[in-house]
């Protein structure tokens, strides 16, 4: 099978757009369910999982055929899930004044249609706690431990996927952990 | 061991497959003494039988036709050798 999609890649290399249909296939699941987790929403991690494929398409002149592509794909996926939480974190803080909106928090936003912050306390109640304690941690931990125990894969992956030395993988993995048994060892 | 620091580091050596023979032995003789810090290892290795556990989701439907329709028309490379 992955020789049949080396191939595949191959001829989108070449030109032949319909070639990346089975690429798309056979990635699909295991890219979507990786930005799944590191987004904890269905909808933004469809968003980001077919942008993810897009990049991969416009980019393949770059993708080096002798490496795993699965692990350019993920590297791609996590980044721009770093980037998406990263971008959206303003939007935690309550007193943080809306763009374009002079004197506008989030406050006024609750207060007017949006959910109000006891109904959010409940809705957060329901969803699961393992779910919520990864969704907390800080973006470059939760990639960390999303490839490892949710992927399975191996640290030197997660070093080349990461782009980071195996060294600073196993530092992240530690702090990762601790900050993980935190929430959860009264679970 | 000195310090329950120094058996922490020693855990997480542990669960990356990651600590010579010697560290085990080390590893191993103080989990038995000490009670603290066989917590701290139960509640590590739960913790990623926790982590472990969380359900896997499906891809949506028309996954691949969404990101086909979504591609540019033509790779620039074609179009620029026009």
């Amino acid at each position: 099978m992955e020789q049949f999609i080396l191939q595949r890649i191959k001829q989108v290399k070449k030109g032949d757009q319909s070639a990346f249909e089975d690429v798309i296939s056979f990635y699909q699941g295991r890219i979507f369910q990786h930005c799944f987790r590191m987004l904890g929403n269905r909808h933004e991690a469809e968003d980001l999982a077919q942008e993810t494929f897009i990049r991969a398409y416009v980019n393949i002149d770059s993708f080096d055929t002798k490496r795993k592509f699965s692990t350019w794909l993920y590297r791609i996926a996590t980044n721009l899930s770093i980037d998406r939480i990263r971008k959206r974190k303003p939007d935690y803080f309550l007193d943080a004044e809306i763009k374009g909106t002079e004197g506008l928090d989030m406050y006024s936003q609750l207060a007017a249609g949006g959910r109000t912050p006891v109904e959010e306390v409940e809705s957060l109640e329901l969803k699961s706690s393992i779910q919520q304690a990864i969704s907390e941690l800080p973006p470059k931990y939760k990639g960390i431990i999303v490839l490892r125990y949710l992927e399975e894969l191996s640290l030197h992956e997660i070093s080349d996927i990461m782009d980071i030395p195996l060294g600073t993988v196993k530092t992240r993995l530690y702090r990762g952990r601790e900050a993980m048994r935190k929430r959860l060892r009264h679970v | 061991m000195k310090c329950h620091g120094e058996a922490v580091k020693l855990m997480h050596q542990y669960l990356d497959g990651d600590m010579t023979t010697e560290e085990e032995t080390a590893l191993r003789s103080h989990l038995e003494g000490c009670e603290t810090c066989q917590e701290h290892f139960h509640e590590l290795k739960k913790t990623i039988t926790l982590i472990k556990s969380t359900e896997s989701v499906e891809v949506p439907e028309d996954f691949t036709r969404g990101v086909m329709d979504r591609l540019p028309q033509e790779k620039k490379r074609v179009r620029y050798r026009r």
